[in-house]
């Protein structure tokens, strides 16, 4: 109805009515009062406001992180390291494995900042270098980890019943073993390969857990949300929901899942190296000249100090960037 | 006649009152109030000179859309704002005492003794880990009300500069105990018989509904025995002698049965989960009202609530507030909700108060176009006017624009959705019985009509509307669209009946994919189905824009930056994508204020107008009913209780549940001049 219609009738048969209509005399204080227009002009019902830009979830965790110090350091220092994984001759022209027994625990100096290790290695080019296998170990884990896991978690989400029950399980076994100690079994097997793959793989076997178990909570959060229904009402199929809705809002865990679990498995790549279950000695990494220098500690902390310094930095870069990715898309900060 | 009879006592209790409110002063005083809230670097003005008084016994609504500031204001008078909240100009005095610049400690004497709070939601606002009963005597105890009034006032002897130990002015404090209660009620029988009174069972009938232990005083008692005859000495000594001040357990059923919950003694024990939404709500009035303030706030204490038992609750609570002469600040965003309760409203818009007076008046002669914004969108209000147009003879289809159709069409025209005795059962966990959530219901929606299914929360309704979309199996019975059998349709026929049958949701802040932007969100349908390329399906969502009044600036915003009204109205677009035949309409309009409730239904009367569009309306609400629907099928325990069309239900309802439901439409006694 219109408001014309509204306010004639009412006010057309209020005046007839006024007299039987019984009204106390206000107490003080609560007199009538009618604010003047001026005050409070009347905008649009439920208008849209046009003055703030849009945004999507993914620009509001891009402008939080930005703000963020946290972020843009270990950002600065992970793309630093990433950097130096992929194009490590332009930081050195020594060549690591070029070695001279001559120069064994010799002091720093111009050209090799860091010194020579036992062997007569330069430990500068040696931990350059090592940034590789190192960070390549850690982002292939991760991207493995996250797309098998993040299979299994979402399938055993989405579909539930016994696929879930069954999925589960295997995932329970899998949480039971812990992941050293399944990587140094496992890798006992490998000792002669000198590929980096063994080493992703057997993380991977043992690090998916975690990523299927949160894959899996999320997709069975979202799955139940109202939009899936809606959607299903529109006539979309349980499979195209499941890619088109249910994963794009299950990614924001899965995410800081992955950047957080980074540094773990750098880390433990340089543990099993550390152990001679690793990597051989012919590939440089960080964890092989740490176990090597381990010896020197009393006698020459700087071939330990090095390779572990870039290890502890890379970590931590990686660690407090999933910190950071976390605050950003934690969903309980979010303006729903 | 009865309303004349009941305007009189109206207005003799007020004018009562109104002598005992002016002798006393305003209970609150709040003036000029200014409070800010800081947001990433700006500053946000939540309150502006907002001024209201409160007097003793007395309620007060205040009244405004989300946002506007009316919680805000209650919440600074508690001492409560959230986050960044702060008072930064203007007045709050409680009892000529000012709150503004309290400090903390100070604030905590005065929260719970002298201002309760009931909170809007109680599904959150109960301790799951707690029983009811400790969470009451948590309350007691905050407030030093935790001993009897003899060991109080010895306490407040032997200290007597203590301000922690509140005594209270009240009449005398001493509760009935369980253990004196069969005592007290042998005493009162051989009283009465002593003296011959007459209809001592009836009378002692009474009795047992007033002496609620815990509850009723010795003061109570004695009146209540001179009332039935006995001489004021003899009453007073059986008074004395037998209501001897209860014990913790006691006081806490006492103040649960207050509050309206049966078997109060063995309620207490229990755990919130173990209550519904109305039983744990009258659980927060007891907490609320524990230590007897002088100013309780309900803040949208039944917002959350269905309409039947938020009027029962109201009811309660307002009977419980005037015996106690507790006065009341009630926060609220229906009109006629607050003009049914409060004496006096004060109208809330973008953080000021744009009107404010005695209620019947500022209902009757609304001035701030913002007010008469709000007189004519509450829905409980549209409905009476309707019956009062139609009682005036008044051509009431003017006011019921959808009824477009005369009688005669509506006959005549065909059945697009037909339902026969649809069962639905679940199976509940760990037992063995089958829960029957549908129980044999038929029906149809004949086609450019409305039917609208009304019930309480777990009458079923939602579940028969899923079942006609074909979103859940049906246990038995049938569903036929355009005359064909729903069980049979799989996979082309099906996608071709989900083209013609689209659903709007209760929660606009669920159906819609946070991750899609809007245009994504509209189009969806329309990539589902194939239809069109790139270019015709932009022009397609633009067109559906502009058909639910959303700027087109939308289409790159995403759902998180719109209003539930907002969301609404784009999840009707998107429902519109397909040019269907029929909308089934799941709550639509029951999570939002009653402006934009008003303006989605008059979008959805005006796309019927436009499409011949037919709507399956579920809603708990029969004042938007009124506004909307052709027929009502009226729904309790899984059962289809009543089924006829709008005017008939209202008019003439058959049953007693459908008049419990249009008794409890707030509202509907209110005069508002058209008779």
């Amino acid at each position: 109805m219109t408001d014309m219609t509204m306010n004639e009738s009412l006010n057309g048969s209020m005046t007839e009515s006024n007299a039987e209509v019984f009204f106390p005399d206000p107490l003080p204080g609560q007199e009538r009062f009618v604010a003047p227009l001026d005050d409070t002009p009347l905008a649009d019902v439920d208008s849209v406001n046009d003055e703030v830009p849009a945004t999507s979830m993914w620009a509001d965790a891009w402008k939080k992180l930005r703000r963020n110090p946290l972020f843009i350091i270990s950002a600065v220092l992970a793309i630093f390291v990433i950097l130096v994984a992929l194009f490590p001759f332009l930081f050195t022209k020594q060549d690591p494995m070029a070695c001279n027994l001559d120069n064994s625990l010799g002091a720093g100096t111009s050209g090799h900042p860091f010194g020579y290790d036992l062997q007569g290695c330069d430990v500068y080019s040696r931990v350059v270098y090592g940034t590789r296998t190192s960070v390549s170990i850690g982002i292939l884990t991760t991207l493995l980890v996250t797309v098998f896991g993040g299979l299994i978690g979402a399938v055993a989400g989405f579909f539930g019943g016994w696929v879930d029950a069954i999925l589960s399980r295997v995932t329970d076994i899998f949480f039971a073993i812990p992941m050293l100690l399944g990587a140094i079994v496992l890798l006992q097997m490998f000792r002669t390969s000198g590929s980096i793959w063994k080493i992703v793989f057997t993380l991977t076997l043992f690090g998916w857990v975690q990523m299927a178990r949160i894959t899996r909570s999320a997709v069975m959060e979202a799955k139940n949300l109202e939009f899936n229904t809606a959607s299903t009402a529109l006539g979309s199929s349980p499979v195209r929901n499941l890619f088109n809705h249910i994963l794009p809002n299950s990614l924001a865990p899965i995410i800081v899942m992955a950047t957080m679990s980074l540094g773990n498995y750098i880390v433990s790549e340089a543990t099993l190296s550390f152990l001679g279950i690793g990597l051989p000695t012919s590939l440089v990494s960080w964890g092989g000249d740490i176990s090597t220098a381990q010896s020197l500690l009393t006698t020459n902390p700087s071939v330990l100090f090095y390779p572990s310094a870039a290890l502890a930095i890379t970590v931590l870069a990686f660690i407090m960037m999933g910190d950071a990715v976390k605050d950003a898309l934690d969903p309980k900060s979010k303006t729903v | 006649m009865r309303a004349s009879q009941e305007k009189n006592m109206q207005a003799a209790s007020q004018t009562n009152a109104q002598a005992k409110a002016q002798s006393e002063g305003p209970i609150l005083e709040v003036k000029d109030l200014q409070v800010d809230f800081k947001a990433d670097g700006h500053t946000v003005h939540a309150v502006r000179d907002s001024s209201f008084n409160v007097y003793p016994g007395q309620w007060v609504a205040i009244v405004g859309e989300s946002g506007s500031g009316k919680s805000t204001s209650a919440m600074s008078v508690l001492g409560l704002l959230p986050g960044t909240g702060k008072v930064v100009g203007g007045s709050m005095k409680l009892h000529g005492r000012e709150l503004v610049g309290l400090s903390a400690s100070d604030y905590e004497q005065v929260r719970g003794s002298q201002i309760g709070l009931v909170p809007q939601d109680p599904m959150s606002n109960l301790n799951p880990v707690l029983r009811i009963g400790t969470q009451v005597k948590e309350a007691l105890e905050a407030n030093h009300m935790d001993v009897a009034r003899e060991k109080r006032s010895q306490l407040a002897k032997q200290i007597a500069s203590a301000e922690t130990v509140t005594l209270k002015n009240s009449d005398d404090e001493l509760f009935i105990s369980a253990k004196d209660l069969p005592g007290l009620f042998a005493a009162a029988k051989s009283a009465l018989e002593e003296i011959h009174a007459k209809n001592i069972d009836r009378t002692m009938e009474a009795f047992k509904a007033e002496w609620d232990v815990g509850s009723q005083t010795r003061w109570g008692v004695a009146k209540g025995l001179i009332k039935a005859g006995l001489d004021d000495e003899k009453a007073w000594s059986i008074a004395k002698q037998h209501v001897t001040g209860s014990d913790m357990n006691d006081r806490i059923a006492g103040l649960l049965s207050e509050a309206g919950l049966p078997d109060a003694a063995t309620r207490a024990r229990q755990y919130p989960h173990e209550f519904s939404g109305g039983m744990r709500q009258r659980a927060l009035i007891a907490v609320g009202l524990a230590s007897r303030p002088d100013l309780l706030i309900a803040d949208e204490p039944t917002s959350a609530l269905d309409v039947t038992v938020q009027k029962k609750i109201l009811d309660h609570l307002h009977g419980l507030t005037d015996s106690l002469g507790t006065a009341v600040l009630f926060i609220t965003h229906d009109l006629g909700l607050a003009a049914e309760r409060a004496q006096h409203i004060v109208v809330m818009y973008k953080g000021r108060v744009v009107e404010s007076g005695p209620s019947l008046e500022v209902l009757q002669h609304p001035q701030h176009p913002y007010t008469r914004r709000l007189v004519n969108a509450a829905p409980s209000l549209a409905s009476q006017r309707i019956i009062s147009a139609k009682e005036h003879g008044q051509d009431a289809s003017k006011l019921m624009e959808h009824h477009t159709k005369g009688e005669g069409d509506l006959e005549r025209s065909e059945h697009v959705i037909t339902v026969e005795h649809l069962t639905k059962e679940f199976k509940l966990p760990r037992k063995k019985e089958m829960f029957k959530a549908v129980d044999d219901v038929s029906f149809s929606v004949k086609r450019g009509t409305t039917l609208a299914i009304v019930g309480e929360s777990g009458s079923g309704k939602s579940t028969v509307a899923n079942m006609v979309l074909h979103l859940l199996e049906p246990s038995s019975g049938r569903i036929y669209y355009e005359g064909k059998d729903l069980s049979g349709f799989n996979g082309q026929s099906l996608l071709d009946f989900r083209r013609h049958v689209q659903p709007v949701f209760q929660n606009p802040y669920g159906s819609l994919d946070p991750m899609y932007s809007i245009y994504r969100s509209i189009e969806e349908p329309l990539r589902i189905h194939g239809i069109g390329d790139r270019k015709s399906r932009e022009q397609r969502v633009r067109e559906l824009l502009d058909m639910v009044e959303m700027p087109e600036s939308v289409m790159g915003r995403y759902p998180n930056e719109l209003s539930g009204g907002q969301r609404q109205r784009i999840a009707i677009a998107r429902a519109m994508a397909l040019n269907p035949d029929v909308i089934i309409c799941d709550e639509a309009v029951s999570a939002l204020d009653v402006l934009v409730q008003d303006q989605v239904l008059r979008l959805l009367n005006d796309l019927q107008a436009e499409r011949g569009l037919s709507y399956l309306f579920i809603t708990h609400d029969l004042a938007v009913v009124r506004q909307i629907a052709d027929e009502v099928v009226v729904m309790q325990h899984g059962r289809l209780v009543e089924h006829a069309t709008t005017d008939e239900v209202f008019d003439h309802p058959k049953q007693q549940y459908t008049r419990d439901l249009l008794e409890a439409i707030p509202g509907g006694h209110l005069q508002l001049g058209l008779d």
